[in-house]
């Protein structure tokens, strides 16, 4: 009752705008309740209803909570007027979480909707849809989205993309697949305005699924500049990913120059101060802050958090890239388009397209053509206040980072009046950062008028900036000095009544002159003196403290200090109840620095006054200035001779340990200021981050260089489906559009062969074998796991397998028993030969193949001979998994001779026994059925003879041995000091397979012999990968959990060089 | 994205919330907002970028009213100030102007509007052209209309035409009965003199506006004379870029009705057409203020409503100023202003007068820096000069207008 009566006086109130607020739906707004709105939405008329629903809306907006009537108007979703829909859209979005079930309600008619012939409608309808948070229907939004994403209306499909991120919203892990696939439609579409959705889609659902980038990459550079600026933005940057992700950095971008550079300085940088490098800024090699530039780039790419907290652990890692990892814009297509297309962008009308563009253009481009952003930048400054701001946190980055870009534009920086106190700051440390010796007099101008300005503040400010300014440019440091002297001066004529502000201008001023002093304290001593002089003055504490902090810091610095110390200290002593207590720590400190190195007849005076300081400290009100005296005085006790504490007096030792503390606290001269590291948080250009200074949730660095890769001459010699996989990134080979359905559908086609080939792979050599598949591209800081694509050189595979079969036929068959291990060792010839025809016609080869694996296997060791038995000799042995090269049908085994014995051994040598050689050995099956080739490959390959062992020695010998059979043990000699011992060989089953290629129904059937053996099924499904593998034909960046257990088992079987039988479903979907 | 959209009224009121995703904001936000704004005064007012300790806020404030966007998650902040920006200027567009009242009385059109603009926290249509055809922008008609019958609807019972168009800018069938196009050369002066009156800053921020009202699908090309004096410039999306990176020649098909077809920027002018020179000088307690304006550089027509702004500095306690033309204002705020209007041809206008400072305070030690505003009338100071505009695609011969207007921007003169 009395909110009506408020409302009504208050319209009254407004009777002189009333005339203007006929026919408007002011009277909503302000009473929005004064009638029953159930009945109007009850009513039949449009109209009512529409009143109805703009009032709701008007308490929406007022923050009431009017979602009872919920019910009441879900019922109007049916209504024909677009009006009423609208408003009804409005209520439901803003309420359908809090009332899933009635808001089930309205689905059937948003399905209804989505069949209408106004687009509009349509649209509508989807994004109400979509709005509604509801897991259940997030089936029917998915099928609905797939719909419009086909849509013959370019805003349908727009709206459809918009739609995405909304599903993506709900978390429902058995969709995302199909989300990106449409994302992936999306993208695809002739419409730039509906690409501009997806790229905004892509980046809010899947920003590191950058291969489903790859596929659209020159196009959507090439369609960037019609994309609405809304898009643009997004999609620059997932444009930028890209590239840093497929490509690596630029050469001679920011991002890599500073890198070099910091290796050429390394060495220097111990030596000099990094400030030594900035001396001549308009010289060419300090064109680029290279310190500061390369924390950019790493902060960039790592994210500072990390940087930061390496740079805590070890101070300076080691650049870890090399040479190769870089790419040239010039010379590499995909970076020169990005960086034509983007270029046209900087002209954009909005600053965010413009800033996206630069940052583009910063990260990629060679360090001589980052020129062309800063125009358009410094011209953002003239928009909105609030992008001012914006662009200027920016700018300050790259001006810090490299400074001549912006040197010569120094005049946009100076401050107007209008500015904002923190456009101000920001202009002056930009100002300061880009000072050079021929524009420094000109900004120095400009700083005295700033520092009159009313904000004191920003004079404040000003004033800190010319310290820092006479820091970087040593030149002016003199001019400097007298400016500020002067200031301080003037400012403390005033100061009687200075208000806080007033002072901070005076206490700055000091600072800035005590930083300036600090660089070369003799030089300045005249400066030191005149400011005591003028302490009279100058009454702010903080100020006083510093100009007594300087007095005792550099108090035997010159000729003209040390004398006017007693009579200093003395006016101090007389002043100390006045004093502030800041002020007050401060006399203290420099009197007990003053008293350490005063000699004569200036000792005896300033004992009695630091005597009588310490008396006064004693009684003062502030605890720390209490206990301050009372350590001093402990300290000082054997320059003062107090006679409190006479007692250690008696005691030398601990007279002197004072004396050393003392000295070591107050005597050592501050060192000249080193340079800290440099703490600075660097995020991307343009991002939220780099303007609230942490990192923003969501927020993420630059992809790793170079963690897309994949070969594109891949896809023109072959029409298969390559697999490429690195340990962070995981790629797929994108065959040409049109043939990958094929493709892939082809790996699953039972025609094709499949080759879990693992023989080179599981050595523990780097070298991948034939395969010379681009995982040899890569470098050495590569994943440990590759899954290859091995048809690079499709024919030459081929040939090469052939070869192998052909030779291995023979080998492979006689290597096994037929009696033994059935039909899993067992080769038959005929299958093999048809396996390998069908390989000619078309084949698939995927293979694994881990590298650098071989450090990790631990491979058992077996013992040959006793020291027990072999007087004092021990032998071990293990094998390798290194293919002879003499023959593949000869093992290689490590054989370790170790001298346990007092004397020394020679002539120790392994060779077969007699025996072994008759060719006639009745247990062996095989060699009856073994061709003549075989008996020309040697049971072993004689051993290199051992001359000496000296005791304690170990040696080592290549033993490559052939079994007859992988149960048998091969019988040899050793032979040592004249004696001979006897000794078996065992085989071990592992090194004894060998890679044969098997098309699946035959596999299937050799699997199904199998059962019997060791037999250990565990069956678990990989399910992020295979919708990866689903979806597109490469998977994201996501840790590869399949490639890990293959690793953990390859590792387990090389290891106990027991045999498993692993097979494993490779998840290649079929693209319908 | 955008999580939330809050309009505040000068008061701190929220006049609005539009939710945009389903991570719902509450509105307590601005509560918190707000005690930030009267705790740490102006200074955070002009804070685009807030981090708040569950969001982060940006806000634009325009005549009053703060558009205040919340997000959770990292985006490009320049990208929400922008989108805010185009908000604060469809608004503006549509309600005529800006204030609490005309968004409290309009407030359907303002949801619809921001409805259409934004679409789960990411820019949907922010086209003003096409906006303006899905939903009418009140009117005197409609307003009438429903007042008599009761209610009439402002939304577009179908989707304009011009969202799948190549040209989403502009609209598919535009007829005229005049065909009419303007274009005006608008340039502010930026300035900066110094203490000992030297030009620090002196440069010319211009926009070519055009106002077209022309009928179906025409094609411009605008060039310059003298395109070489251009230092910066940013383009309406309309432009053609190759034509202009390899003739300078703007081509462009244009929108329907006024819009800013380029911005530029001249660099490094050599004078300004009028002086001010500000005279300060203190003692014992009192201050002697004299600024004299004139003319320094006839730009062949006359200077209209000159203006001297300043404020007066925080130690001055009172003044007495006076002038020999136009009238001296001192406003609540310690501003001052002095309106000149056009500079007499007998005399030199001149201000003058005496101000009393804290007691203890002897001299001056903060100066006021000036703010000068004027306007020139059909001079483009900075000399850019439209060389001609060519008309293609038209069915009949269309009248071309061409205006220029030169005005102070941010003019400042320090003492």
């Amino acid at each position: 009752m009395f909110t009506q009566f408020g409302a009504t006086s208050e319209s009254l109130s407004k009777a002189s705008t009333m005339m203007f607020r006929i026919g408007t739906d002011a009277h909503l707004y302000d009473d929005p309740d004064d009638v029953s709105i159930v009945p109007l939405l009850d009513s039949k008329f449009d109209s009512e209803k529409c009143e109805a629903l703009k009032r709701l809306l008007a308490l929406i907006a007022q923050g009431f909570d009017v979602s009872s009537y919920f019910p009441q108007v879900v019922k109007n979703v049916a209504s024909q007027s677009l009006e009423v829909k609208k408003l009804v859209y409005l209520y439901l979005l803003h309420y359908a979480e809090k009332r899933p079930n009635e808001a089930l309600l309205s689905i059937n008619y948003f399905q209804k909707d989505l069949g209408d012939l106004n687009p509009l409608v349509r649209a509508w309808a989807l994004r109400t849809m979509a709005g509604i948070r509801l897991h259940v229907i997030a089936p029917i939004i998915l099928v609905a989205v797939g719909k419009c994403a086909r849509d013959p209306s370019v805003y349908v499909r727009k709206c459809a993309a918009n739609a995405l991120p909304k599903l993506h919203d709900l978390r429902l892990e058995e969709h995302s697949a199909s989300i990106e696939e449409i994302v992936g439609i999306l993208l695809n579409d002739n419409s730039p305005g509906v690409v501009g959705a997806a790229a905004a889609a892509f980046a809010s659902i899947c920003p590191n699924n950058l291969s489903l980038i790859g596929r659209h990459y020159k196009r959507l550079c090439e369609t960037l500049p019609d994309v609405e600026e809304w898009g643009q933005i997004v999609l620059v940057g997932i444009l930028l990913r890209y590239a840093v992700a497929k490509h690596g950095l630029v050469e001679g971008s920011i991002m890599i120059s500073s890198r070099s550079l910091v290796k050429y300085n390394s060495e220097r940088e111990d030596l000099e101060p990094c400030l030594a490098r900035k001396e001549n800024p308009d010289d060419i090699s300090s064109e680029i802050c290279s310190e500061i530039a390369d924390v950019v780039s790493r902060s960039y790419l790592e994210g500072p958090e990390k940087y930061l907290s390496q740079l805590s652990c070890m101070d300076k890692n080691p650049s870890s890239m090399d040479i190769s990892h870089f790419t040239s814009s010039k010379s590499n297509d995909d970076v020169k388009i990005l960086l034509q297309c983007t270029s046209p962008l900087l002209w954009s009308h909005n600053s965010a397209v413009v800033l996206a563009a630069a940052g583009v253009h910063w990260i990629m481009a060679p360090k001589e053509d980052i020129k062309k952003i800063v125009k358009p930048l410094l011209f953002l400054l003239r928009s909105s206040n609030a992008s001012k701001y914006v662009v200027l946190c920016n700018i300050q980055v790259f001006a810090k980072a490299m400074p001549s870009l912006f040197v010569p534009h120094f005049e946009d920086f100076f401050v107007s009046s209008l500015d904002s106190y923190q456009v101000k700051a920001l202009k002056l440390e930009i100002l300061s950062s880009i000072a050079t010796c021929s524009s420094i007099s000109a900004i120095f101008l400009e700083f005295q008028d700033y520092i009159r300005d009313q904000d004191r503040r920003f004079a404040a400010d000003t004033v800190a900036a010319i310290g820092l300014c006479s820091q970087r440019l040593p030149d002016v440091a003199k001019t400097c000095l007298e400016g500020l002297l002067a200031l301080a001066l003037s400012e403390s004529s005033n100061g009687d009544f200075a208000s806080a502000d007033e002072e901070a201008v005076l206490v700055q001023a000091i600072n800035s002159i005590k930083t300036i002093i600090k660089q070369d304290p003799p030089s300045h001593e005249k400066v030191i003196v005149y400011l005591v002089r003028s302490l009279d003055s100058i009454w702010a504490p903080a100020a006083r403290a510093m100009i007594i902090w300087m007095v005792g810091e550099y108090n035997n610095v010159g000729g003209v200090i040390p004398k006017i110390l007693p009579t200093l200290f003395k006016y101090l002593a007389g002043r100390f109840t006045l004093e502030a207590v800041e002020t007050k720590l401060q006399i203290l400190n420099a009197c007990t620095k003053v008293l350490l190195r005063a000699k004569g007849e200036d000792l005896s005076i300033l004992r009695k006054i630091v005597g009588y300081l310490f008396e006064l400290a004693k009684c003062d009100f502030s605890y720390d200035v209490r206990d301050r005296a009372r350590i001093l005085k402990n300290l000082l006790s054997h320059r003062i001779g107090s006679p409190y504490l006479e007692e250690v007096k008696d005691q030398p030792e601990i007279e002197d340990l004072a004396h050393v503390l003392t000295e070591s606290i107050f005597g050592g001269q501050t060192k000249p200021p080193s340079c800290e590291p440099l703490s600075y948080r660097f995020y991307l250009p343009g991002s939220l981050s780099q303007i609230v200074l942490h990192a923003a949730p969501g927020y993420e660095p630059l992809p790793e260089p170079h963690s897309l890769i994949y070969d594109e001459s891949c896809n023109i010699s072959t029409d298969v489906q390559g697999i490429k996989t690195s340990g962070v990134g995981v790629a797929h080979n994108e065959p040409n559009e049109n043939d990958d359905s094929e493709a892939v559908s082809g790996s699953s086609d039972e025609e094709n062969t499949s080759d879990y080939s693992s023989q080179e792979s599981m050595s523990g050599s780097s070298e991948s074998g034939g395969s010379g598949s681009a995982s040899d591209v890569n470098d050495n800081a590569g994943p440990l796991i590759h899954l290859s694509d091995a048809d690079l050189t499709h024919r030459n595979r081929v040939e090469v397998s052939e070869e192998n079969d052909a030779s291995g036929s023979n080998g492979v068959d006689e290597l096994m028993s037929k009696r033994d291990l059935e039909s899993w060792l067992d080769e038959n010839p005929g299958l093999n030969q048809n396996s390998l025809d069908l390989g000619h016609v078309q084949r698939s080869l995927a293979r694994i193949s881990i590298k650098d694996f071989g450090g990790l296997v631990k491979p058992k060791s077996y013992t040959l001979l006793d020291p027990a038995n072999g007087n004092g000799l021990s032998v071990d042995y293990t094998f390798s998994s290194e293919v002879s090269s003499i023959s593949p049908l000869l093992v290689c085994l490590h054989v370790s001779f170790r001298n346990c014995s007092k004397e020394p051994m020679s002539d120790i040598l392994l060779f077969e026994e007699e025996s072994n050689r008759s060719p006639d050995s009745s247990d062996q099956s095989v060699s009856e059925s073994s061709p003549v080739s075989r008996s020309e490959v040697p049971t072993l390959v004689p051993m290199e003879e051992i001359a000496n062992l000296e005791p304690g020695h170990t040696l080592k010998r290549i033993l490559q041995v052939r079994f007859q059979h992988h149960l048998l043990h091969l019988k040899l000699v050793l032979g040592c000091n004249g004696r001979k011992h006897l000794v078996k060989l065992r085989p071990d089953i592992g090194y004894f397979v060998k890679p044969l290629p098997m098309d699946i129904e035959e596999f299937s059937n050799k699997e199904s012999h199998l059962p019997g053996m060791f037999e250990y099924i565990r069956r678990c499904t990989f399910t992020d990968h295979i919708s990866e593998l689903n979806d597109k034909y490469e998977s994201s960046l996501v840790k590869d959990n399949f490639l890990l257990i293959c690793e953990k088992m390859a590792l387990k079987m090389l290891s106990n060089a027991n045999l498993f039988l692993v097979s494993v479903d490779m998840p290649v979907a079929c693209q319908p | 994205m955008l999580q939330c959209i809050f309009l505040l009224s000068d008061s701190g009121e929220v006049m609005l919330e539009k939710q945009l995703t389903g991570h719902q904001v509450d509105r307590s936000i601005c509560v918190w907002f707000w005690d930030q704004i009267i705790s740490q005064g102006d200074s955070l007012k002009l804070v685009p970028v807030i981090a708040s300790p569950t969001h982060y806020l940006f806000q634009v404030v325009r005549e009053g009213i703060t558009f205040l966007a919340c997000t959770q998650v990292e985006m490009p902040p320049l990208m929400a100030i922008e989108f805010l920006s185009r908000v604060a200027d469809v608004l503006t567009d549509y309600l005529g102007s800006l204030n609490e009242d005309l968004i409290k009385d309009n407030f359907v059109i303002v949801y619809e509007l921001l409805d259409e603009m934004i679409d789960n926290g990411f820019p949907l249509t922010t086209e003003p052209n096409i906006l303006r055809e899905m939903i009418a922008p009140p009117n005197i008609v409609s307003k009438v209309l429903s007042v008599v019958t009761g209610n009439v609807s402002n939304m577009s019972n179908t989707l304009p035409g011009a969202t799948s168009s190549c040209v989403p800018w502009r609209k598919t069938d535009l007829k005229h009965a005049s065909n009419e196009v303007y274009v005006d050369l608008v340039e502010e002066m930026d300035v900066i003199i110094n203490r000992d009156g030297a030009l620090v800053k002196c440069e010319i921020y211009g926009e070519v506006q055009v106002n077209s009202q022309l009928s179906g699908l025409p094609d411009l090309t605008l060039s310059f004379a003298n395109p070489s004096i251009l230092n910066d410039m940013r383009f309406h999306p309309c432009v053609r870029l190759r034509p202009w990176e390899a003739n300078q020649i703007l081509s462009f098909v244009p929108p329907d009705g006024e819009f800013k077809l380029m911005s530029y920027r001249v660099k490094k002018l050599k004078s300004t057409p009028i002086y001010v020179k500000p005279q300060l000088s203190s003692d014992s307690g009192t201050c002697r203020i004299s600024v004299l304006v004139g003319i320094r550089n006839d730009p062949g027509k006359s200077i209209d409503s000159i203006t001297v702004q300043f404020r007066l500095p925080p130690c001055v306690l009172s003044a007495d100023l006076s002038a020999n033309h136009g009238a001296v204002n001192i406003l609540a705020d310690k501003t001052c202003s002095w309106s000149i209007g056009r500079i007499p041809k007998d005399k030199a206008p001149s201000m003058s007068g005496t101000m009393a400072l804290e007691t203890g305070l002897q001299r001056l030690n903060v100066f006021p820096s000036f703010q000068v505003s004027f306007r020139i009338m059909g001079v483009a100071f900075s000399g850019l000069q439209i060389d001609k505009l060519d008309l293609k695609n038209l069915p009949s011969r269309p009248y071309k207008g061409f205006r220029a207007l030169t005005r102070a921007g941010e003019f400042e003169v320090r003492s």
